[in-house]
């Protein structure tokens, strides 16, 4: 008896224990979101803060110029490394890249086209996506068949494809990775959509609207839409972090975001050959920006998941 | 059951022929490869003689056409710029993916399993944050990234591992002795490029790993195991991780097939041979049937994994074997 | 007759049958009076020992088992890589020379250039034993279908096989161009191949298992990744140094110097770049310059009215304001020269830009503004798109900051390689607009197919289009007298560099870095260079590893 009450106790702990866990859950994960909220001022003030422009290489002293090249005058001084550095300078805090231009206002700016990219291209997909789900889920039939075999057969094709066809028709640019991320990623919403509108659409609520004769545009808007928001939400949390990955990647085959323009990628794809040469800062510096941002997204979303999650926010 | 079976059969089939259209429209809107193959001086004659070569110049619904009915007899045509049949350049590739795939996924559960479980028994905690921080770092850094300082690292400074390709070892088709040594030879070639694409694919593994133990370990069974006094260690070992690896090896399966289709940039980055190098020299250089019989392979393995799990499932599934 | 008389008449044999032997060797082919043809000896050089170790070189794409068929010859110098392994040519350059004897031991054009001919050395063979006479040489011209197909079948009138080692070209017109074009570095229909092989293997199995007479048998290869190929020790000129050859396709720069720095690599090339201060300062690393041709600058569309390059001072402001010298720093760790002429000074009729023939562009950018204002752009303008040559986009980017110092004012247009290409390869309307400035580079040799291809009107690539180099191209291509010629072509030269149509920047080093296994020790090893107009060092048969 006695046994079975020390084991029953210790199972009630730890009954308590996850529920004290998932009470903890509810609390916001301070510094992931403290990260994105840097990121995101610097985005929007980067034209404000950013000491020098992100296109035009760094006007350079004489003194940089004698010293570097034994030249009186320069165009510009480049591969200067950060201030800590011997040669570095707090002009330019975390040096200059090969075309003299200052990486602090680079990644300033940069901030702006990887959130912009990041987020745009990931709400496009998502918006797409879910709409595309509720369809299928809800009207059915026919509906149901033929978007459920495109996102099929779409779900198997490599963003690469996008990336070369949107280059080839339009010419490289920053929207076309925002197109992209939106082409590629719309499939992977609506499979789980769909799946949670077939169990709505015979929930209670769902079928007295229709009895009373609501228009199907009005039940798809007013009572779907909203409770699956929050598979779309967890989703979306996840899809950022992949979405700067991607960008990233796209641009190191040179199908991304075109130069000059400083996007962390593409900062990084282009000076990655300098960490072979003595030129670390220039690719590490966007490769912890890119670091925070998809770690922050990540545990943003991975917490998001929790807390939204009916099945396990009600244990 | 037969129904069930066949109406699967038949969409995945449907599928399969809109991703045909879909890929070999796409193509086609990625500009003009005999353009792009002549360089400066090509006389037009030249440049006429290998658009006629390529049955580019047939109007598009003949292209079509044949493009359907070559690959219902299994020929994806002629690579433009490798000039031999693509399915014999990608028959040669497949198993480098395949070895280069496998591996990254047992890397990927070796490294994200255990993290997953301890984030789940330790819920909450630092240890928590620490086994996801680990996992989540493989999908925060970008690929050719994580690959250059690798090979900077342990390839150029160190030595330990080359740093290209995968050696000598291959896998010939029509050289039976080499079917089964060429899994078992040339593993310091395959470290590197496994271990950064392995890593990438951990932080998905750490999720289902954690979620999965979570739900399990909140549930009734488990509170009545612990009842019956099984020690903690069994309960997490037996109990818990057999239940959560149903969803765990399900992901992974189409993950694995994914990462052998699409892990480009490592390829690149590592020399590595593999079908995601096909598709990208085949994008870059407009290999219209390169491109088409890459993604239409990597398609129809997919496909057709995720027909034989519908299958699985509607087996399991009693209301559906039992249906007529 | 006496043992004397007889012993006489043996040693006069003895002494003039070699002198006759000779002159029989030297008989004319054709009739009449001949072109006189600057083409080298092969230099037949004996073996010093077996073939040994291995040489792995890294190309910088993927590599096509297309350029293993000469049939199929492309235009650009990629395949002549391979060709110079597995096969060989009635000519070809070589270090001794722009026209080298090669598997022809000599060659005749009438001097009204309708006939050519060709004698093949004796006891030619392919690599499987079979004899390589005439009718191959016959077969390979009428099968060939690669680049300037049409232009020798147009102008062919018939073959004739004299004998196995004898074959005369007749030709329906004077075909001056034709040994520039049967050059083994132009087209590949010089290159030779096996007539009785290609038919029972079809064009797929050559591709897969190519047949040749060259230095260098194949082995095998996986398409794309790498090919392997073998010394054949009958080689006619000499028995190949190194045994093994591995050519591996590695795209990623960083990867081939990283190769390099492991040995898994022994040559790599187009290490130019970020990467090259690394590769200087690497004691392991040898590197050679490997001057391939200069950049230089178009303007498609300047003859509209309403470009804003219409105007020659504005063209020379573009010039001016260029600071070359920065630029050669930058770009090449300053390995670069600066020259005044778009072509190669390899040509031997190009006009020299380095002061004597053509002046060293200037740097001066006060006088490109008062240029500018002089033409009515006190402020400077804007124009839309700088083109460059692809993937050089840090050097677009270098070239627009200086444009933009003097007040000319563009955008990077940022393009795929392929796309790149096809733009070009459609002239003028391959772009939209008249305001834009495409950076160019063109390692090929020909002074002839260069201004053919990008400076007469309607050319392929061309944006020019003016009535003095058309008159003085026309007279060209009329006459048959070699110094005439040779004027009009420097004159055309002249012309489009004074008026500033072309705008030269440097020679570019398409720099090559071979690893410690490769002899000679030490900077000797830059022979390997010496072939003129060649952006690979071949010939492959006296490369030297160490084991």
């Amino acid at each position: 008896m006695a046994i079975v009450t020390a084991r029953a106790r210790s199972v009630a702990s730890v009954s308590r224990a996850a529920r004290r866990s998932y009470g903890l859950a509810r609390e916001i994960p301070f510094i992931p979101c403290l990260v994105l909220a840097v990121l995101a001022c610097v985005a929007i003030f980067a034209p404000v803060m950013a000491p020098y422009s992100q296109l035009d290489p760094v006007k350079p002293t004489q003194e940089q110029c004698q010293a570097r090249y034994s030249m009186a005058d320069c165009p510009y001084v480049d591969n200067v490394p950060p201030f800590w550095a011997r040669q570095g300078s707090l002009d330019t805090p975390l040096g200059t890249d090969s075309l003299g231009r200052d990486v602090l206002s680079r990644l300033m700016y940069g901030a702006r086209i990887s959130l912009i990219v990041a987020l745009v291209g990931t709400l496009a997909a998502g918006a797409i996506g879910t709409l595309l789900g509720i369809l299928a889920g809800y009207l059915g039939k026919w509906w149901d068949q033929v978007i459920m075999r495109i996102t099929d057969a779409w779900l198997t094709l490599p963003s690469l494809v996008f990336a070369i066809l949107l280059s080839s028709v339009r010419g490289p640019g920053l929207w076309n990775v925002v197109f992209i991320l939106a082409l590629v990623f719309w499939s992977r919403y609506t499979r789980a959509v769909r799946g949670e509108v077939l169990s709505l659409r015979e929930r209670d609520f769902v079928k007295l609207a229709e009895i009373n004769g609501v228009r199907k545009l009005q039940i798809i808007f007013r009572h779907l839409l909203p409770n699956v928001m929050n598979t779309a939400m967890v989703l979306f949390s996840l899809q950022v972090g992949v979405a700067v990955i991607i960008e990233a990647s796209l641009s190191f085959l040179g199908v991304g975001v075109p130069p000059p323009e400083p996007s962390w990628g593409l900062m990084m794809a282009q000076e990655r050959e300098g960490l072979m040469v003595g030129n670390w800062w220039l690719a590490v510096f966007p490769g912890i920006c890119i670091t925070l941002l998809v770690l922050s997204a990540n545990m943003l979303g991975d917490w998001l998941r929790v807390r939204l999650d009916p099945q396990l926010r009600n244990r | 059951m037969k129904r069930y079976i066949l109406t699967r059969a038949f969409y995945s089939l449907i599928t399969l022929w809109l991703l045909a259209t879909i890929v070999f429209g796409m193509v086609r809107l990625t500009g003009d490869p005999v353009k792009m193959r002549g360089e400066v001086g090509a006389d037009a004659a030249y440049l006429d003689q290998i658009r006629r070569n390529w049955g580019l110049d047939k109007p598009l619904h003949e292209q079509y056409i044949s493009f359907i009915g070559n690959l219902l007899r299994g020929d994806f045509g002629h690579s433009f710029e490798k000039s031999l049949p693509v399915g014999t350049i990608y028959f040669e590739r497949f198993p480098n993916s395949l070895k280069l795939g496998f591996s990254a996924f047992v890397i990927s559960i070796v490294l994200g399993v255990p993290l997953g479980m301890l984030s789940a028994f330790k819920v909450n905690t630092w240890w928590d944050n620490f086994g996801k921080v680990i996992a989540l770092l493989g999908l925060s850094i970008p690929g050719f990234f994580v690959g250059l300082v690798l090979i900077i690292i342990f390839g150029v400074e160190l030595g330990w591992f080359p740093v290209l390709g995968k050696g000598p070892s291959a896998f010939v088709w029509g050289d039976p002795s080499t079917w089964v040594t060429f899994w078992f030879q040339d593993w310091h070639y395959l470290a590197m490029p496994a271990f950064a694409l392995g890593w990438y694919f951990s932080g998905a593994m750490v999720r289902i790993t954690r979620s999965g133990m979570l739900e399990v370990l909140g549930s009734d069974y488990i509170k009545l195991v612990r009842l019956k006094g099984v020690p903690e260690r069994m309960v997490m070992a037996k109990h818990a991780l057999k239940n959560s690896m149903i969803p765990i090896l399900t992901l992974a399966g189409l993950n694995l097939l994914v990462m052998v289709n699409v892990a480009v940039v490592i390829e690149v980055i590592f020399n590595w041979p593999g079908v995601g190098q096909l598709l990208y020299d085949g994008l870059s250089n407009r290999d219209f049937p390169m491109v088409q019989g890459v993604v239409l392979m990597s398609g129809l393995m997919i496909v057709v994994l995720n027909f034989v799990i519908d299958a699985l499932y509607g087996y399991v599934d009693p209301r559906i074997r039992l249906s007529r | 007759m006496s043992k004397g008389l007889l012993s006489l008449i043996a040693s006069l044999v003895l002494t003039f049958a070699p002198v006759c032997a000779q002159e029989a060797a030297a008989q004319q082919i054709l009739p009449g009076p001949l072109v006189k043809l600057d083409i080298k000896d092969a230099q037949v050089m004996t073996a010093r020992g077996k073939p040994k170790a291995a040489l792995t070189i890294a190309q910088h794409f993927a590599l096509d088992p297309g350029w293993l068929d000469p049939l199929e010859h492309i235009t650009a110098l990629t395949q002549q890589h391979y060709d110079y392994l597995i096969h060989d040519a009635m000519i070809k350059p070589m270090p001794q020379g722009v026209y080298t004897y090669s598997l022809a031991e000599r060659a005749e054009i009438t001097a009204d250039f309708t006939r050519a001919a060709f004698r093949l050395r004796p006891g030619l063979r392919f690599h499987d034993g079979h004899l390589l006479t005439s009718a191959d040489v016959k077969w390979t011209y009428e099968n060939y279908k690669g680049v300037h197909a049409k232009t020798f079948r147009d102008k062919l009138q018939r073959i004739e096989i004299v004998d196995d080692r004898t074959i005369i070209f007749h030709f329906k017109a004077p075909f001056v161009e034709f040994l520039e074009l049967y050059n083994g570095a132009t087209t590949g229909i010089g290159w030779i191949v096996p007539k009785h092989y290609y038919e029972k293997v079809g064009r797929d199995g050559f591709k897969a298992r190519p047949l040749g007479a060259g230095p260098y048998k194949f082995v095998s290869q996986e398409a794309g990744v790498q090919m392997v190929f073998e010394a054949w020790e009958q080689y006619w000129r000499r028995s190949p140094a190194t045994k093994t050859i591995v050519v591996k396709g590695i795209r990623d720069h960083a990867t081939r110097l990283a190769g390099l720095q492991t040995g898994e690599l022994d040559l790599a090339y187009g290490m130019t770049g970020k990467l090259l201060p690394r590769v200087m300062t690497d004691r392991n690393l040898r590197w050679d310059p490997n001057f391939t041709g200069p950049w230089w600058l178009m303007f498609p569309g300047y003859n509209e009215p309403d470009s804003p390059f219409h105007k020659k001072p504005v063209r020379q402001a573009v010039s001016l304001a260029i600071n070359r010298q920065f630029l050669v720093r930058q770009e090449t760790q300053g390995i670069g020269i600066v020259v005044g002429n778009w072509l190669s000074p390899e040509n031997s009729d190009a006009l020299k830009g380095d002061g004597t023939e053509l002046p060293v562009p200037e740097h001066n950018p006060e006088k490109a503004k008062q240029l500018l204002a002089q033409a009515g752009f006190p402020n400077g303008f804007d124009f839309d798109w700088y083109v460059p040559f692809v993937p050089y986009f840090d050097m677009g980017e270098r070239v627009l900051t200086d444009l933009r110092a003097v007040g000319i004012r563009g955008k990077l247009q940022v393009l795929e390689g392929p796309a790149f290409r096809a733009m070009i390869i459609r002239g003028r309307k391959g772009y939209t607009g008249n305001r834009t400035i495409v950076q160019n580079i063109d390692p090929r040799p020909g002074v002839r197919g260069s201004i053919g291809v990008y400076a007469v009107c309607g050319a392929s690539a061309s944006f020019v289009c003016e009535r003095e180099i058309e008159t003085l191209w026309s007279k060209h291509q009329e006459s048959v007298n070699p110094d005439e010629r040779d004027r009009l072509i420097k004159a055309i030269q002249r012309t489009l560099i004074e008026e500033y149509y072309f705008v030269p920047i440097y020679w570019n080093p398409f720099v090559a870095v071979v690893g410690p296994k490769v002899l000679p020790e030490g900077k000797a090893v830059s022979r390997y260079w010496d072939t003129v107009h060649a952006p690979y060092p071949w010939p492959w048969e006296v490369w030297e590893v160490k084991e």
